[in-house]
């Protein structure tokens, strides 16, 4: 049948040496895109509720601060010692800054800093501190866990892999 | 078109070698695996195969075993005794907790020497709800009488609260 055979050829192509070289530089293609471009994240935990829940996906874009600086309230993705399991927080103090915590609030440089992505608001209490040069500080969006549990803190910038879309 | 299949057979034939030939690098790899297998506790585990797997464990770290958790102020070498004993607790504590072993890499610095560094991830229940945790290790390993035995085990602590 006529119509039967462009569906045929799409679907049961003959392997021809271009068919397998197109597979090839898709496969390729593919493979560079999502492991140096745009990392696929499936969110496990709950650290970062309510703006990213267990379960969800998003997406790392490696190329976020190569022409750019970590700005704060980004969230970003942070590596352990590879790119198969990573952190996700938000950077919510750069370099040179003071932080503190009082009663939950956040007091950036001084001055309290209103945070619309926190739900669950907390009774954190931390002393003044300051940014070490090269560092960010980091911290999930949910405050509704105790601080010892809750992994935030200041972390190099090298170990940030890149900002988070979608 | 035939240049192409001799190409694509002797790719498969190099990647059946590679993936078949044993090796240094391959052995610690499946020892890191064992012993995630060894420290997961399954919630219909009892209290046998439990004791089992810690002894099996042990079996897979040298006498002592160096255990360097800075947050916990731990930083001592373990005998076997002491370290079958704190994984059996370790067990104990995280019921239906699985952990694995990710983005592994291994150094070579010496012979019998391997530098190891990893992500152990733990994904379990407790109080009816799931949790994830992962931390990044640095690993050391020695080869005694032809087995590699992890000999050092440092928590990375990159985060400073």
């Amino acid at each position: 049948m006529a119509t039967s055979n462009p569906l045929r050829k799409f679907l049961f192509p003959a392997l021809t040496r271009n068919y397998l070289k197109r597979l090839i530089f898709l496969g390729l293609g593919t493979y560079i895109f999502f492991s140096h471009v745009l990392i696929p994240l499936r969110i496990q935990g709950h650290s970062m509720d309510p703006t990213y829940r267990d379960g969800s996906f998003a997406f790392c874009s490696r190329q976020q601060y190569l022409f750019s600086e970590i700005e704060r309230f980004d969230v970003v993705t942070i590596r352990f010692s590879g790119h198969n399991v990573m952190l996700l927080k938000r950077v919510i103090a750069l370099a040179g800054d003071t932080l503190e915590f009082r009663e939950g609030t956040l007091y950036i440089n001084g001055e309290q800093v209103e945070e619309p992505y926190v739900q669950h608001h907390s009774s954190w209490n931390l002393p003044v501190r300051k940014i070490k040069p090269g560092f960010v500080y980091v911290v999930g969006d949910n405050r509704g866990t105790s601080m010892a549990r809750h992994k935030f803190g200041q972390v190099r910038i090298d170990r940030i892999i890149g900002g988070v879309i979608f | 078109m035939k240049l192409l299949r001799i190409f694509l057979l002797l790719s498969v034939a190099a990647l059946a070698f590679y993936l078949l030939l044993p090796n240094d690098e391959k052995k610690i790899r499946k020892n890191l695996d064992s012993l995630a297998e060894y420290c997961s506790s399954p919630s219909e585990e009892t209290a046998i195969p439990a004791l089992k797997k810690v002894m099996l464990a042990g079996k897979l770290c040298s006498d002592p075993c160096h255990v360097q958790i800075e947050s916990f102020d731990i930083n001592h070498n373990f005998s076997k005794k002491e370290f079958t004993d704190h994984i059996l607790m370790l067990k104990k504590m995280t019921l239906d907790t699985r952990f694995s072993f990710h983005d592994t890499s291994i150094e070579f610095p010496m012979d019998g020497k391997a530098d190891i560094v990893s992500t152990v991830r733990l994904d379990g229940e407790t109080k009816g709800s799931r949790f994830t945790d992962a931390y990044e290790l640095n690993i050391q390993a020695i080869k005694t009488d032809g087995n590699w035995l992890f000999s050092s085990f440092i928590v990375v602590e990159f985060m400073e609260k």
